[in-house]
């Protein structure tokens, strides 16, 4: 019988079952309508997946599955603009809850993306693919390619000129950390598609060095203020009342989540000999960043069979590299260029967790207030990304010290004015702070196309040899 | 040059050793980015204010490369910059360096200023201008900009010295006004690097002095008449900011044959056209209102490039302008973007438009690719116009 590739991938991304059948069809279109050809699901089939991406673990399948069955979904968008789902947009670093809040009020009256981040993760993580959608913005987009752009911002636009996406009936658009993002938006409002509607939240970068962003009382009711405000906007936009309870829920459920995958998350930092690349867990936190309209239930099911995998690895002493292999954090780690992660693996060190996603005791404190918006923009600016430099530095210095790893690197957000500009500044103060050598390795974190392995193989050589001497 | 303009280059290179004397003496010397932060409160405080606005050279914006990330504007970086090669005069002895924070360029490169210990005072501003509460967000900086500026000084703001700065530098603002007008003629009297310039000086140089020397250049120049040939290319020149310092570009265009004779640039030059603060009333919420919204929106403001693009029209019928010459920063990623929106509806108006970027990279290498461009594109609308 011939070989179905379709078939093949579903498999090795944890579709079980009567599943593989039903979803075959679909996947195929999808693919299509992604952009992927019969040769891409090969490649990511036979070659992409199994170099970096752990699949032997069933847990890794699964939560490489569950974010194909919401890139199964997002390739529906357009049929269901046509069919009266309100669209609903939104582009990262953003305040999830609120979108969690919209489809908890909306269900299938509403579908809810970041279409862009989801893209690159998908076509990137999986098909090394992302390329196309990049050169489709500069070379018809007029998005230029000198400048440094950020490459969400890019697919984003592509998506929409190449017909993946319908434009939404509101994108919400946030600028709380960099500017391109928000300004994107109004990019494809004037440039390529009038019917783009943004509703855009932001806060000024204003608080002093020795301030507690989500302490100042003020600061907390503008950034509520500013919630509520877009929120009632995006409403009218859609038809879709937001209410409190879903709004509560909409807490409840991502509190549950980032629960759930920082225990995994800590298991794999904190494991040793490592039980698991960096990649996975960075990967599965992605719900913590981009609102999932299918919901979580495959994502947490995936993490529940991963936890217990990772648990009975480290029982019986199991790992990816020998016990005291060095053990190396990272901003962030890069999941979507996975050969990264791949590459220091091959030198003997584990780049195992992102110091972003990595809790701190403030951000585990129960919110100070009952209101809704309130306790939403405390949260927010409990976040890495919500504080300003010197309370960035003094999180992440707690964070460094609860996973001792034997480095960071730092760096992989060279596009990025607001989260790449102050990584130098931050190594250096934390590494001054806790004697963990910091290193920075300018590059990408959603494509490679300036970073390529060959660009890097030196560098990331050097930097392992350096980290295994020291230890 | 006219000799008003010589004595206010003169008095705005002498400000720095005024200063430091100053400073001497017990007075406060209060240094300030961007085009958010009233000199009006930092003078009714009785304090001296600076702008940091310095650019135009390779090597400062280099030097902050340890700290920062490569893809920054050169501008931003170079308010470090030449602080690191030793060449920045006044932040050694500033008192305060009051820092807007609108763009993630300045707001990472503040953040680089508090790494590197300066006083620093930052004033928020938000982008999503048409709100009503941010506007509110700005007024209140504004507020705790003038507590900071009296816990410095010692001297409580009064609203009568408040309402003299501000009378002094509606003056000056006035008097750029009919400056501008005169931009209007067929042969302006003075080009767009002169009236740069002017702007430039017009930081530094104390405001009652200023705007008496600028009245006095208009009565000059009206009397003088045109310098520029009838049939010059007739420029706007827009982007974020010709610094002080980057004279290169505006000196090709004009030495190119033509004359830049309207700007619209969101920093680096007073928005004199309609930033009148009005003198009766809340005095602080006048300035706010008058810095945040009488003016075209900068590009980091959203929406904002529809509206600028509107405005770049008015300029265009009221200067006839004959070409448009955009002056970029490398790696300022929304004006480049903005500059896309730009290319497409100038190409719909079929108006000559030229792009330029510059890394202030301005060797003989750069420099003669650069002539060749701008003379071009001068040589092209004198064709279109039929000059020669």
């Amino acid at each position: 019988m011939k070989k179905d590739i379709y078939e093949d991938f579903l498999k090795i991304v944890g579709f079980e079952g009567d599943d593989i059948p039903k979803s075959l069809s679909e996947w195929r279109t999808a693919s299509e309508k992604l952009g992927l050809t019969e040769e891409d699901v090969r490649f990511a089939t036979e070659e992409w997946i199994p170099q970096n991406w752990d699949i032997t673990s069933r847990g890794v399948r699964k939560i490489v599955g569950a974010i194909i069955r919401e890139a199964i979904d997002l390739t529906k968008a357009n049929e269901y603009k046509k069919n009266g789902v309100k669209i609903v947009y939104g582009i990262m670093p953003a305040i999830l809850t609120n979108y969690l809040a919209i489809k908890e009020s909306g269900g299938d009256r509403v579908f809810v993306s970041f279409p862009d981040l989801f893209l690159v993760s998908v076509l990137n993580s999986f098909f090394h693919k992302v390329n196309p959608y990049l050169e489709t913005a500069e070379t018809e987009g007029g998005i230029s390619y000198g400048c440094r752009h950020c490459a969400l911002n890019k697919t984003r636009l592509a998506a929409r000129m190449k017909g993946v996406i319908p434009s939404p009936d509101v994108i919400w658009t946030w600028g709380f950390n960099c500017d391109e993002g928000p300004k994107t938006d109004e990019y494809i409002n004037c440039y390529y598609n009038p019917d783009w509607n943004v509703e855009i939240t932001r806060i000024p970068h204003d608080t002093h060095f020795g301030e507690i962003d989500d302490e100042n009382r003020e600061r907390v009711e503008y950034l509520a203020l500013q919630l509520k405000d877009s929120c009632e906007r995006v409403e009218d936009a859609i038809g879709i009342k937001v209410t409190p309870e879903s709004l509560s829920e909409a807490v409840k459920t991502w509190g549950r989540f980032a629960f759930k995958n920082g225990q995994l998350q800590y298991m794999v930092a904190t494991s040793d000999p490592l039980v698991l690349d960096g990649n996975t867990p960075t990967l599965a936190a992605l719900p913590l960043f981009t609102p999932f309209n299918t919901g979580l239930g495959y994502m947490e099911e995936a993490i529940d069979i991963l936890t217990k995998e990772v648990r009975e690895k480290i029982q019986k002493g199991e790992g990816i590299l020998p016990k005291g292999a060095p053990k190396v954090g990272a901003y962030f780690v890069p999941f979507p260029n996975p050969w990264l992660n791949t590459m220091f693996l091959e030198n003997g060190v584990g780049l195992n967790f992102s110091l972003i996603i990595a809790l701190s005791k403030r951000q585990l404190k129960p919110p100070t207030y009952k209101d809704p918006y309130m306790a939403t923009a405390e949260q927010w600016l409990r976040m890495s990304p919500g504080m300003n430099m010197g309370l960035e530095v003094e999180d992440t210095i707690e964070k460094v010290g609860a996973s001792k790893p034997d480095a960071v690197v730092m760096g992989f957000f060279d596009f990025d004015r607001w989260l790449g500009a102050h990584q130098k500044m931050v190594a250096k103060l934390v590494e001054e702070r806790t004697g963990v050598p910091h290193f920075y390795l300018e590059c990408d974190f959603y494509e490679d196309r300036d970073y390529s392995p060959e660009a890097l193989r030196t560098r990331i050589e050097s930097m392992c040899q350096v980290i295994k001497m020291r230890k | 040059m006219s000799k008003v303009m010589s004595e206010l280059a003169e008095m705005a290179r002498n400000r720095p050793i005024e200063l430091k004397e100053l400073k001497g003496k017990g007075g406060k010397v209060v240094e300030y980015t961007g085009s958010f932060i009233p000199e009006q409160l930092i003078y009714a405080a009785g304090a001296e204010p600076y702008l940091m606005f310095r650019g135009g050279e390779p090597e400062p914006p280099d030097t902050v490369l340890e700290y920062m990330l490569r893809f920054m504007n050169p501008h931003a970086r170079s308010q470090v910059g030449f602080w690191n090669l030793g060449l920045d005069p006044v932040t050694p002895f500033a008192d305060l360096v009051v820092a807007q924070q609108t763009d993630c360029h300045v707001g990472r490169i503040a953040e680089l200023m508090e790494y590197l210990k300066w006083p620093v005072y930052k004033v928020g501003v938000p982008s999503d201008w048409e709100k009503p509460h941010t506007r509110e967000y700005y007024y209140k900086a504004l507020g705790k900009l003038k507590t900071k500026l009296e816990e410095l000084t010692g001297n409580k703001i009064t609203d009568e010295e408040l309402k003299k700065s501000v009378v002094s530098i509606n003056k000056i603002n006035q008097a750029l006004r009919k400056m501008s007008e005169l931009r209007k003629a067929d042969s302006p009297a003075i080009g767009g690097s002169d009236f740069i310039l002017l702007n430039h000086y017009s930081f530094f140089c104390e405001p009652e002095v200023t705007a008496s020397k600028l009245e006095e250049l208009y009565e000059e120049l009206k009397e003088k008449g045109g310098v520029f040939p009838k049939d010059a290319p007739r420029i706007l020149l827009a982007g974020r900011i010709v610094a002080f310092g980057d004279y290169v570009v505006p000196k090709l265009i004009e030495d190119s044959g033509a004359v830049i004779v309207t700007e619209m640039l969101d920093e680096g030059v007073r928005h004199y056209r309609r930033q009148d603060v009005e003198t009766e009333g809340d005095l602080i919420r006048n300035i706010g209102e008058a810095y945040y919204l009488k003016r075209i929106p900068p590009c980091i403001f959203q929406p904002a490039w529809k509206h600028r693009f509107e405005r770049m029209q008015e300029l265009i019928k009221e200067y006839k302008v004959d070409g448009v010459v955009w002056y970029q920063l490398s790696f300022d990623e929304i004006y480049d973007m903005e500059c896309s929106c730009i290319i497409k509806w100038m190409d719909e108006l079929k108006m000559p438009f030229l792009k330029l970027e510059s890394s202030y990279e301005y060797s003989r290498e750069a420099t003669g690719p650069l002539t060749t461009r701008i003379e071009s594109f001068v040589e092209s609308i004198k064709e279109r116009k039929g000059v020669i």
